[in-house]
């Protein structure tokens, strides 16, 4: 079957009633998630995975999806009205954002960054419905060489990407993997670190870390910080605002800047390790150099909000390649969706596209219908997020609490993975407050036993020798890809960061 | 306390590797690459690169005075939040939600008497609502049952 009726296909598996009312709580529950402060997708998604349960995979696989992705556009609001981003990869929509609402642009802000927003997630939709196809064809000829490769890969490319504090993110990584070790090997049905648990037998299991490291370990950061006695006071009153819609010029000066940040994203993107924030501060820093006026960046310039809001949905777009046609997550979220798809025994990677492509493309299908929604949420809902932005930190806190526990206990009605949970919320805390990576402990947990099955299958095969790696030409295309990025990524970082250190600086 | 988590995490590093390469074996029976393989190899990375990161980290403790942030209030949510896992056991979801809130509210969100009641009755019987009857998902089943939920 061709690509187009494939889709066709996705399409009348996404459009039936029941799936489409689970993407619009998805978009709706991925906004609000985008919204708080504090709370990335990643939270959102490991927090809410335990209320899927009780629904088809196909249709909690397209609400969590459209939680990941829809965060991305609520991040933008409160970076918009209150100078403060939902979440990192909105830290640049916030140079430009912020000042157009000072000078009384709230109202075109908001809609031009939902227009860019539904540009950069629509494009990198398109993009992975013509590249999926393609990726699972080259990866089809993929051993288990190459697996363990690709799992290294994602990993080395994120701590990179973690920059100075390096040793901590590999650490993080590290310590993912030890928890990942748990349990009896498979090969030889040894227990090990069990200590006689049968609890512990099957392995420590994801969700209860991944929600207490996303979500109690960052509740209790945003307490230390202060946010919880943060008032919302400095929300600019866009609803006083003589104009709600953008200017013709607004569209005009803008067009081409969706383009190229719908491509720089998506590309970004689809690299493990580098995700939404780098494509956003990436497509910041493109648009100022290539405009005529580079010094109305930071005073309220609307391509300044366009570019990052186009790479950062392009992005999140983007990183579902990797996560679909070879079965690794790039980044903390994705690794979420991957344990999501685990949840109901399904492996994404090379064949998932074949074997299961009433998912796989109701998934992609679900992904044009969900941000056609978002587009019309996020212009004509604002009202109800400003009121959630006005729900103070203190009151959310506890209910967080509430939420984390009682999810981590519907998983498996198990009080040690609720007390696990708790004991990864805080050791999350203090990984956040000294500089650790959560993300990169989550990911290794994630990817830790794939890459120890792949790696003594290899020396299996290999009988020991190390050579395999070298001698096979895709595992040698692979390190190569894995060494250039090693190189080519802290560039990108350090392109980002100067954005972002240039416009604090105000220059 | 960033040397105390250091600490805290050699401590679990260097036991991590001991039972590796006490309990695990780097082989199996054919010669094939045993349970202990992947262990050694993690447990020996994680105990260099924390005794590095510690050594990093006293060239520049000296310096440094960390800001002292709202320990205060990280404590009391943390405290809060470990005395409602251990209440979930004794009382169940529900009524264990109840005592939480009123208690987590009263104590950091004071003064608000009619807000915190109404949160403290409406989020418990939402998330009853969500989980036991829309979701069919487990709530935790009390050892002392107060009310017949």
């Amino acid at each position: 079957m061709d690509i187009f009726g494939d889709l066709l296909m996705g399409l009348s598996i996404a459009i039936t009633p029941i799936n489409m009312l689970y993407l619009l709580v998805g978009a709706m529950v991925g906004m609000i998630v985008g919204v708080i402060p504090g709370f990335g997708p990643s939270a959102g998604l490991a927090i809410l995975l335990p209320v899927t349960f009780g629904m088809d995979p196909t249709g909690a696989i397209m609400m969590l999806a459209a939680i990941y992705y829809g965060a991305m556009y609520g991040g933008t609001i409160t970076s918009i009205l209150l100078n403060t981003p939902g979440e990192s990869a909105t830290v640049a929509s916030t140079f430009d954002g912020y000042p157009l609402a000072k000078k009384g642009r709230a109202g075109p802000a908001l809609v031009m960054q939902a227009v860019a927003s539904f540009v950069g997630g629509t494009v990198g939709v398109i993009l992975i419905t013509i590249l999926a196809p393609m990726f699972s064809q080259v990866s089809r000829s993929f051993g288990p060489p190459e697996y363990f490769l690709l799992a290294m890969m994602g990993m080395l490319t994120l701590i990179v990407m973690i920059g100075s504090q390096w040793k901590l993110g590999l650490i993080s990584a590290l310590i993912g993997f030890a928890l990942g070790t748990v349990g009896v090997d498979l090969e030889t049905g040894q227990g090990r670190y069990t200590f006689g648990s049968a609890e512990l037998i099957g392995g420590i299991y994801f969700i209860p870390i991944a929600i207490g490291l996303f979500g109690l370990g960052e509740l209790f950061y945003s307490f230390y910080t202060g946010m919880h006695r943060l008032g919302s006071g400095g929300i600019v009153q866009y609803d006083k605002e003589e104009r709600f819609w953008p200017s013709a010029e607004d569209w005009l000066t803008t067009r081409w800047t969706m383009v190229r940040g719908s491509i720089l994203g998506f590309v970004v993107g689809v690299i493990p390790g580098a995700g939404a924030t780098i494509a956003s501060l990436m497509a910041y820093s493109t648009e100022r150099s290539l405009s005529k006026t580079p010094e109305k960046f930071g005073t309220g310039e609307m391509a300044g909000l366009v570019a990052p809001e186009t790479a950062n949905n392009a992005a999140s777009s983007g990183a579902m390649i990797p996560l679909l046609t070879l079965g690794i997550p790039g980044s903390a979220s994705t690794a979420v969706l991957l344990a999501a798809f685990m949840l109901w025994g399904l492996r994404p990677g090379p064949l998932f596209m074949e074997q299961n492509p009433e998912l796989a493309w109701g998934l992609i299908a679900s992904m044009y219908l969900g941000n056609m929604i978002l587009l019309v949420i996020s212009i004509f809902a604002i009202p109800l997020f400003v009121q959630i932005i006005k729900v103070p930190y203190r009151v959310l806190g506890p209910i967080v609490v509430v939420i984390c526990t009682l999810g981590t206990f519907s998983v498996h009605a198990s009080f040690i993975e609720t007390y696990l949970m708790f004991a990864a919320g805080i050791v999350g805390f203090f990984m956040r407050l000294y500089g650790f990576s959560p993300a990169a402990l989550v990911l290794a947990l994630v990817l830790g036993p794939l890459a120890e099955e792949a790696l003594r299958q290899t020396l299996t095969i290999s009988r020991g020798s190390a050579m395999i790696f070298i001698e096979r030409p895709a595992s040698l295309w692979i390190i190569g890809v894995t060494i250039a990025l090693l190189v080519f990524l802290p560039l990108l970082s350090r392109i980002g960061k100067s954005a972002s250190k240039a416009e604090k600086s105000g220059s | 306390m960033r040397i105390a988590f250091l600490l805290a995490l050699l401590a679990g590093g260097v036991y991590y590797a001991y039972v590796a390469f006490v309990d695990l074996d780097f082989l199996t029976r054919r010669g094939r690459l045993g349970p202990g393989f992947f262990p050694r190899i993690v447990g020996v990375s994680i105990v260099v690169l924390t005794i590095w990161s510690l050594v990093d980290a006293l060239k520049v403790a000296r310096n440094r005075t960390d800001d002292p942030g709202s320990w205060r209030d990280v404590a009391l949510l943390m405290g809060l939040a470990i005395t409602f896992a251990v209440s979930l056991r004794l009382f169940g979801g529900f009524v264990a939600t109840v005592i939480y809130l009123a208690l987590a509210l009263s104590l950091l969100n004071p003064g608000k008497h009619v807000q915190n009641a109404l949160l403290c009755v409406i989020v418990p019987i939402a998330i009853y609502l969500l989980f036991d009857r829309l979701l069919n998902a487990s709530m935790p089943s009390a050892l002392f049952n107060i009310l017949p939920i």
